[in-house]
């Protein structure tokens, strides 16, 4: 069994899903803000990108970059097969821990 | 040169720059250029999209500095400890006045400048060449600590914050001698060879 992703990983890679062809750095930060609703920093959501690629969960290229980057590359993202059956389990695993839970929680639980 | 009010501060972009790892450098600069551009310099107005700019590089400091393995983390904590204790010291003596004053503020201030450069060099990757002045440092952190240890340990008047301090540097200098000769880890894959 795969380990247990944390819920800013869930976030960061329910974010390269949602954005599908246009998962690079800036898009990924925007939608894991969106989705958390808070600010999140720059630096968060990079450092999990590198980890997440670190353990075979998503996969990066390089695309050229446009002149208001600079001409600096992107990094696009995929979800990798290991990414999603990360997700898959995760998401299980949180079903079945909150399955008979009614809140507010009951005492004796 | 000035440059365009429409652009990151440059300092701030070198500074980034020179944080982040090889593979990573291209790319969040890019990013963060695109999203200061585009969105918060026309939303924000120039002083708070540069403060957003200088908040995102403080972002990254935890995440990317800190390559050096157990022995590098325990370093920056120690030399963080010893620049705040240094600066005390130096300030308290320029207060106090005691006789020898002048001298003693003088040494806590060069030791303030060698963790601070001990800091710099490790977080923004200045190369072997910056490195061997800090060689030079370590000995001197490692001989004064060893002195003002022995001398505290010898004197009539045993003073407990000189214990520490002293301890505090030799630890300091030990571990700049063991840290700072390693290469850095995480620059193995450079952008510029899977670009394409």
């Amino acid at each position: 069994m795969a380990e247990l992703l944390g819920t800013f990983e869930q976030s960061v890679l329910l974010s390269i899903f949602g954005l599908r062809d246009e998962a690079y750095g800036r898009a990924v930060l925007n939608h894991v803000q969106k989705l958390l609703q808070r600010n999140v920093s720059a630096g968060a959501v990079y450092a999990t990108l590198e980890r997440l690629e670190a353990r075979g969960l998503v996969l990066s290229r390089l695309a050229e970059g446009s002149p208001a980057r600079g001409g600096r590359a992107r990094r696009y993202y995929t979800v990798a097969g290991e990414g999603e059956r990360a997700l898959s389990e995760t998401q299980k695993a949180l079903t079945a821990i909150w399955k008979d839970v009614q809140l507010p929680i009951q005492e004796g639980l | 040169m000035k440059m365009p009010a429409h652009e990151p501060p440059r300092w701030a972009e070198r500074f980034l720059e020179r944080l982040l790892p090889a593979r990573a450098r291209q790319v969040v600069v890019g990013d963060l250029r695109e999203e200061y551009v585009e969105s918060m310099l026309p939303l924000r107005g120039k002083l708070r999209a540069d403060l957003w700019y200088i908040q995102q590089i403080a972002s990254f400091m935890p995440h990317f500095s800190q390559e050096r393995g157990p022995m590098g983390t325990i370093l920056s904590f120690v030399s963080w400890f010893c620049l705040a204790s240094t600066c005390w010291l130096a300030v308290m003596e320029m207060l106090l006045r005691h006789d020898g004053y002048e001298l003693r503020a003088t040494m806590a201030g060069g030791f303030a400048l060698i963790c601070l450069a001990t800091i710099l060099v490790r977080m923004l990757r200045l190369g072997k060449r910056s490195e061997r002045w800090l060689w030079a440092g370590a000995a001197v952190l490692i001989g004064c600590g060893g002195e003002a240890f022995l001398h505290n340990a010898t004197a009539d008047h045993f003073e407990g914050f000189a214990v520490v301090i002293s301890v505090v540097l030799l630890l300091q200098g030990t571990l700049m001698l063991i840290t700072l000769g390693r290469p850095a880890k995480g620059n193995a894959r450079p952008l510029e060879t899977t670009l394409g």
